[in-house]
């Protein structure tokens, strides 16, 4: 088993200084070009909002013709969609969800009640501000938005790509501790998620200043360490047990 | 035979002293009964006339006379009738006997109030957290409990951003073409139709 250092690792930098291929800048205009071009979308279908977009993806409106489809898994994905309001307990699956997912990733909220908590704005079970718990790319606001204001708005998202403005995954990373802290508050200081993300940002070298904080120190102080699973098989009459020398 | 256990019960339940009977239409009965006797009449209820089904159990919280109100809705299959029972119970110190014996499924409905109303249930097999799992408050469906305090003290919201907008407006987007203009339009036009008649 190689050490966890040896393993070569992609790293993206703002301004590199060394860059001195005349090309490089060409070659990042079409990466980003083809990456606005070819998105793949988790949709999580929260609340209402939802309805509009099996229009928006079939072949009335047809999303599939600028580039936009559908994906079943978060790993597979580049968009998480949420749509419509999300309470407390959806809002843990959201971000466990979102972690799972591989970087570049945008968020879009979908209908008024990921932007303030809509109609819901006096319940006790909703989130009301998404962009406290994640980075959010793009709002589209309504309630709910038409398929047109949909495909208008990831356009927008697009353009955004390839520009390079999108770029608030890289937020995350670097101010993990505001989220972190703002996600603690609702789920208790306890609170775990099965990603390393600090270990993701220096891998990125997205660590910044907001990185670690007074949450994250929490977030050591609750960590259960991982221990040794042990197997037990029953062959026969005989129980062996992985991990000790079967006599 | 379903129109004989109507009848049976409309007879019998009318005659009890201590149990408000009224029917509500052809298929809906009501019963008030005070709170120590509602164990024996839901068993009576299933036990003798074919009232099987509890389809669900509310609970009301009566701020001002300081009571729960609890109502056991019950389905016969074989009269196609409906009873809700209703009692009353005192807020504090909110305690009271699970129907568990007698109907099996009640115990989903005793969880799901007690999580909600604080309302706790004598001999229920489970009274853990159900739906509200990071619940710390009161129990939110009590008429005491300040939802809009609870909001503004654990959600931030959005604050104003009057430049989210501007952008689109650079952009030509936006509202075209305004509502009332429309509304205006179409007024003119049925005016001029009116007129040429």
């Amino acid at each position: 088993m190689t050490d966890k250092t040896e393993i070569p690792v992609m790293i993206e930098r703002e301004q590199d200084p060394k860059r001195t291929n005349p090309l490089a800048h060409v070659f990042d205009e079409l990466v980003k070009f083809c990456r606005s071009r070819s998105m793949f979308m988790l949709h999580y279908c929260t609340g209402c909002g939802a309805i509009e977009l099996p229009p928006a993806m079939t072949s009335r409106f047809d999303m599939e013709r600028l580039g936009i489809q559908p994906m079943v898994t978060p790993r597979q994905a580049d968009i998480l969609l949420v749509t419509g309001y999300v309470s407390v307990k959806t809002l843990k699956r959201i971000i466990l969800t979102y972690e799972q997912m591989s970087s570049p990733k945008y968020v879009v909220g979908i209908c008024s009640c990921t932007v303030n908590g809509g109609m819901y704005w006096q319940s006790y079970a909703t989130a009301k501000k998404l962009d406290e718990y994640l980075p959010i790319d793009l709002y589209i606001a309504g309630c709910m938005p038409r398929p047109e204001a949909v495909i208008e708005g990831m356009q927008k998202l697009m353009a955004d790509i390839r520009s390079g403005k999108a770029s608030n995954w890289k937020d995350y990373y670097r101010n993990y501790d505001y989220y972190l802290g703002n996600q603690q508050h609702l789920f208790g200081e306890n609170w775990q998620t099965p990603t390393d993300v600090i270990g993701e940002a220096r891998n990125y070298s997205l660590e910044g200043p907001g990185t670690t904080g007074e949450h994250t120190q929490l977030l050591e102080q609750y960590q259960q360490p991982l221990e040794p699973i042990t197997t037990h098989f029953r062959i026969g009459e005989s129980v062996t047990v992985s991990g000790e020398e079967d006599t | 035979m379903s129109g004989e256990v109507v009848k049976w019960l409309d007879n019998l339940i009318a005659d009890v002293d201590g149990v408000g009977y009224k029917r509500k239409s052809e298929r809906r009965i009501r019963m008030d009964v005070a709170s120590d006797t509602l164990p024996t009449l839901l068993e009576l209820l299933r036990g003798r006339a074919s009232y099987v089904h509890l389809s669900a159990i509310t609970c009301v919280d009566w701020i001002k006379d300081d009571e729960f109100e609890l109502v056991y809705h019950l389905w016969s299959y074989e009269s196609n009738n409906l009873v809700s029972v209703h009692t009353r119970i005192p807020r504090s110190p909110g305690v009271y006997v699970s129907v568990f014996d007698i109907y099996t499924p009640a115990a989903f409905f005793e969880r799901d109030i007690n999580e909600m109303f604080g309302l706790y249930f004598e001999g229920s097999p489970d009274m853990d957290k159900f739906i509200l799992t990071e619940w710390d408050g009161p129990p939110p469906m009590r008429k005491d409990f300040d939802a809009e305090g609870w909001v503004h003290r654990k959600f931030n919201f959005q604050d104003d951003h009057p430049d989210w907008l501007k952008e689109l407006e650079e952009e030509g987007g936006g509202v075209a073409i305004r509502p009332e203009e429309v509304r205006l339009k179409l007024q003119a036009a049925r005016r001029a139709a009116e007129d040429e008649k």
